[in-house]
């Protein structure tokens, strides 16, 4: 991504660059032991054009780098290399298998006199490892999610099936990687839940049981109201990923057709279906289309004990999505579809008006939002749960934010800090623009605040902070 | 491919404190006839005679070092061949033997030099200049002092030298655990992938990972690109090439990046200092794959004791001296003395005690010139305090100050003033490589005037300082750095702290306290992202860092300690430290005037233009 920087003068622009990604590959050592069959040990590299002995010296030089740190730490091996132009993160996610994901620097370009090519400049300390070795290893899980695991890939299929794999997932999955926009959530991949009172909760929890006992085919269940999470019967781990593929992929590509205009296009088909809003947006759009496919997506869950493979349905009715998954071994009809659309449609958008209205209730007693003094980031390991008023809007190609992208570092420094040590700590700092940053530990949870007052001094902020954690978090202990 | 490299490289690496383009040459004739001795050729008379401006004692005779025996009287042990020796080869021949004696002795493949030696000698013999051969001359001193450390010397028997070394690290088998779980490692390599210097185990066992290392700087470079550094969950591996030499740092102290490359630079220093730039570049523009551990033996100890240094000594990561709290009165009577006794060339007299700096006394036109950085001076204590063998009696030895000049040689003349005790140690530095026995004869009138006041038993009542002295509750340790003082801006940078005390009393505590220290500085200091200040708040102690246009502080509290009394007990500290201040500090460095002929005012005011100003910005405008 290119910026040309305010301060161009006619005719000398100095452009600024953004990260971006030079090359991806995935290797596996014992592949190709021999000399002359290095190319063997190749299962994917972006981009393809790349000629055949670079790319050999590329993975060459991976694994003299995981080797040479072996020396000191047999197991626990290099995870990046920092060079003047570039950073290169290693990610060995399953046996022998390596992942390697090379991010160009960040640079400036200065124009030079006539005929002088210009200056680059890299800017080598702006890139954060937490970040980019994060962004990594959701590359590595999402594929999983949706292709399983390399071992098991190489089991069915040897090297051929492998390679056609991660050649059909990673071709688009790179494409939607922004890494100029990754910041503290990607390391955290949290996700945002809801807030409901009590009421509401039970009604959302007993039209799942009722799903589920309906249609007994259905395994797992998640709920999720305005891209946040409700309830999941997933494991922890699996509903993280696929709450990212949700949120950043797959609601974004469907967005809001009940907002659009009676007349628009992207308005479905409810003709002869007035009773409800609720449509798949995974599997077949319209089920009155005679052509209409039943087929959706597989996702693999728990791929470290029982390896399920699951139909991932995706349900939406206004606000409310609902995700239903089935074993694959089980064939989806047009009957099941058009009973689960017959059942799950009408009660989903009642229940989804009914959570709209609950919602709106309690942001009226809350009363006016003003601009507050700070902006926030918060996360609980234990439940992953994030929330941040810091981003506007997360999406696959945009993460917006509303603090300077130095700020964002800072606050990328601070969780650094905090993995030095597993105890309570709470660290303030003045950045040079006067901005202060504030970062708790408690237990399990962070929580990082950044304030808009310039002018405060250390007692004031503190104040500020307490007033915060008294309103937002007034049951979580920080330290003071 | 490599020698394109250097060629490349030199430029940058060849970091001046006064840039040549600075020294006009009329103006810099005391300083740098030196360091043109040194570079060009040491034996050229007429160059010696006329722009070092004295007559040398010993026309020219080659400069030796003198160990002499304070009871004995000056002596010159027979290392250094006849004086008066004329062509520059026999003299290159000469201490290349000597050399070559010090390594068979020390290092058992002593066959292996054998076998590697004629190939040298007539190597450093078809050259004309003779820098080698005063690295040399550094060199035996160097091997001398830690031999005479693991055996009684031969030549002189104070008792200092019967203390029995630490088992040494050069043992240690590279393939065990505990090699592995050292905390840092350091090597030195040349660009042929030769192994120089390792911190830890015998640098032939690790000539192998020498090589891999070598081989990933290159092949990194054959890119177009330079590897900076490594990181795994437990180590971080940095990088870094210096003219021809690589330096590696194999880290699990969770030091920054920038921390641990400012480190390795203090090892490439101290490596110039005993080699100068100049020489260390020549060797390798010659030979690409010479061993520089010729140059080298007997010098790891020092080496292994500036890192041994660096991660104790808070001074390395401040790049500022601490100084011995004294008494005004004292301090100022001290530099008296010193600025007493001196004789034509005489640039620096400097006095230590307890590995503090006590006073510095500085010759006129070079403190206006540049002044002396906290980095070469805490060279020249590692060096002093590396051996026991300078407690010996007198020493005279070639230097270079990297910082002040990477490519020249002054003569360091070193003794204690108080043996057998050994703690006030005098160190003088002349540009006049046959100064010494001027020298020595300051040394004696400066012993005289100390005497007179009895100053070494005000000295020995001088002591560091208890944190709870400030009088502040809660406080229980801090480093303050002073930037430049207005009134005087080009004095030496220096810090003031207090002792550790408990809890901070165990070795253990004490090295964490100063990891928590080295951590609050990356993050104010981060070339990328620095800040004005950190409140850290943890569950063993509280601390806080500021950096201001005025000072940079380090605090460290009790953990209960509230944000409204850690701001005032700051308040209350800066008032102590201001009151306090004459004592903690060298506030005006002394100078005195050796040149002849002083009329040289006009360059004074051109070097200080380039320098910043020490001007600030607001003052406690933060709290």
């Amino acid at each position: 991504m290119l910026m040309i920087s305010p301060r161009m003068a006619a005719g000398m622009q100095e452009k600024q660059y953004t990260p971006s990604l030079l090359n991806f590959f995935i290797y596996n050592p014992k592949f190709g032991p021999r000399e002359g069959e290095e190319e063997k040990k190749i299962l994917f590299y972006h981009p393809s054009e790349v000629e055949k002995n670079e790319k050999i010296r590329n993975v060459g030089l991976c694994e003299a780098i995981v080797q040479f740190t072996r020396t000191f730490c047999p197991s626990k091996p290099a995870k990046s290399l920092h060079t003047q132009k570039n950073r290169q993160f290693f990610f060995e996610p399953e046996d022998n298998f390596w992942i390697v994901m090379v991010v160009r620097n960040p640079m400036v370009e200065k124009p030079n006199k006539e005929g002088k090519p210009p200056t680059i400049e890299y800017q080598e300390e702006e890139i954060l490892d937490t970040v980019y070795g994060a962004v990594l290893q959701q590359c590595y899980s999402m594929y999983k999610l949706f292709n399983g695991t390399f071992g098991r890939a190489m089991e069915a299929g040897g090297v051929e099936l492998l390679t056609q794999k991660l050649e059909k997932f990673f071709y688009r999955y790179l494409q939607t990687l922004h890494l100029h926009s990754c910041d503290l959530l990607d390391v955290f991949a949290g996700i945002s839940f809801f807030p409901l009172d009590k009421m509401t909760y039970l009604k959302i929890q007993s039209f799942v049981n009722r799903v589920e006992e309906s249609l007994r085919l259905i395994k797992y269940t998640a709920f999720l109201y305005n891209d946040q999470l409700i309830w999941s019967g997933l494991e922890q781990e699996d509903m993280r990923i696929l709450y990212k593929y949700l949120t950043t992929s797959l609601f974004p590509r469907h967005s809001e057709p009940e907002l659009a205009g009676r007349d628009s296009p992207l308005r479905p088909e409810v003709a002869g279906n007035l009773l409800h809003y609720g449509r798949f947006l995974t599997g077949p759009s319209n089920l009155k289309d005679p052509e209409a496919k039943f087929r959706f997506p597989r996702i693999f869950v728990n791929t470290g004990d029982s390896y399920e493979e699951l139909h991932l349905i995706v349900y939406k009715a206004m606000s409310a999505a609902v995700c239903f998954m089935i074993s694959a071994s089980v064939e989806l009809s047009r009957e099941f579809c058009e009973q689960l659309d017959s059942l799950v449609g009408p009660q989903l958008t009642l229940l989804a008006s009914d959570i709209c209205e609950q919602y709106n209730i309690n942001r009226r007693i809350s009363g006016p939002e003003k601009e507050p003094q700070f902006k926030f980031i918060y996360f609980n390991h234990m439940n992953l749960a994030e929330k941040s008023t810091i981003h506007m809007r997360k999406t696959a190609s945009v993460s917006l934010t509303s603090v300077h992208p130095d700020l964002m570092k800072i606050l990328g420094d601070i969780n650094c800090d905090f993995a030095r040590v597993d105890e309570d700590e709470e660290i303030i700092v003045k950045a040079m623009t006067d901005y202060w940053v504030v970062g708790k530990k408690s237990d399990q949870r962070e929580l990082y605040v950044i304030l808009n007052q310039k002018n405060a001094n250390l007692i004031e902020v503190n104040e500020e902070v307490k007033r915060l954690c008294a309103t937002q978090f007034n049951n979580i202990f920080f330290l003071d | 491919m490599d020698e394109e490299q250097q060629d490349r490289e030199q430029p940058e690496t060849v970091r001046c404190s006064h840039p040549e383009s600075d020294c006009s040459p009329d103006a810099t004739d005391s300083l740098d006839a030196a360091a043109a001795a040194a570079a060009i050729s040491s034996h050229d008379p007429s160059l010696s005679d006329r722009d070092c401006g004295t007559e040398g004692p010993f026309p020219g005779k080659s400069a030796g070092i003198k160990i002499i025996s304070s009871t004995n009287g000056p002596v010159e042990p027979d290392l250094q061949g006849p004086g008066g020796e004329g062509p520059s080869e026999r003299t290159a021949n000469h201490s290349e033997v000597s050399v070559g004696e010090v390594n068979g002795r020390s290092r058992p493949e002593g066959a292996e030099d054998e076998e590697d030696r004629p190939e040298d000698v007539s190597d450093s013999a078809s050259t004309d200049n003779t820098l080698e051969d005063s690295s040399e001359f550094v060199v035996t001193v160097l091997t001398r002092a830690s031999l005479e450390d693991q055996a009684d010397g031969p030549s002189s028997e104070p008792s200092g030298l019967s203390q029995t070394p630490p088992p040494s690290n050069q043992d240690e088998d590279v393939t065990a655990e505990s090699w592995r779980q050292h905390r840092k490692h350091v090597f030195v390599l040349s660009e042929a992938g030769k192994p120089i210097y390792s911190r830890y185990g015998n640098e032939e066992a690790l000539s192998s990972t020498m090589g891999v290392m070598m081989a990933l700087v290159s092949f990194v470079q054959t890119g177009d690109n330079t590897i900076r550094s490594i990181y795994s969950d437990e180590h971080t591996v940095v990088f870094m090439q210096q003219g021809p030499l690589v330096l590696v740092s194999v880290s699990c102290s969770r030091q920054s990046e920038q921390q641990l490359r400012a480190e390795l630079l203090y090892v490439y220093n101290q490596i110039v200092s005993m080699l100068t730039q100049a020489s260390i570049n020549r060797i390798f523009e010659r030979k690409k794959n010479y061993d520089l551990r010729r140059l080298l033996a007997g010098s790891e100890k020092i080496l292994d004791g500036l890192l041994n240094l660096v991660d104790s000594d808070p001074s390395f990561l401040l790049s500022a001296v601490h100084c011995l709290p004294l008494a005004s009165a004292l301090r100022d009577s001290l530099s008296q003395i010193l600025q007493k006794a001196i004789t034509p060339n005489l640039v620096f007299s400097i006095l230590i005690a307890k590995q503090q700096l006590l006073t510095i006394v500085q010759e006129k036109t070079v403190i206006e010139d540049a002044r002396l950085e906290p980095a070469d001076l805490h060279l020249l204590l590692n060096l002093i305090g590396a051996s026991s063998a300078f407690q010996a009696g007198e020493i005279w030895t070639p230097i270079c100050l990297p910082l002040f000049n990477p490519d020249c040689y002054f003569y360091a003349y070193i003794s204690y003033l108080d043996p057998p005790d050994c703690t006030v140690c005098l160190l003088l530095l002349s540009t006049d490589k046959e100064a010494f026995y001027a020298v020595a004869e300051c040394k004696r009138r400066i012993d005289e005037g100390m005497r007179a006041q009895n100053a070494l038993s005000s000295i020995a009542k001088a002591h560091s300082y208890s944190a709870s002295q400030v009088g502040v509750p809660d406080l229980r340790h801090f480093m303050y750095k002073p930037f430049d003082v207005p009134d005087n801006h080009r004095q030496l940078t220096q810090f003031t702290s207090p002792e550790m005390e408990a809890p901070y009393s165990s070795e253990e505590e004490r090295s964490r306290l100063l990891d928590l220290y080295r951590y609050m500085h990356s993050r104010i200091h981060s070339s990328s992202r620095p800040l004005k200040l950190i409140y850290h708040v943890a569950e063993r102690e509280t601390l806080l860092a500021w950096v201001t246009g005025k000072f940079e502080l380090y605090t460290c509290f009790s953990p209960l300690v509230t944000k409204a009394s850690a701001i005032n007990a700051i308040t209350k500290l800066l008032r102590w430290i201001k009151k306090e201040e004459d004592r903690l500090f060298i506030r005006s460095p002394p100078k005195y005037s050796t040149t002849p002929n002083p009329s040289k005012s006009s360059r004074g005011s051109k070097g200080a233009s380039d320098r910043p100003d020490g001007s600030d910005n607001g003052f406690l405008s933060l709290l």
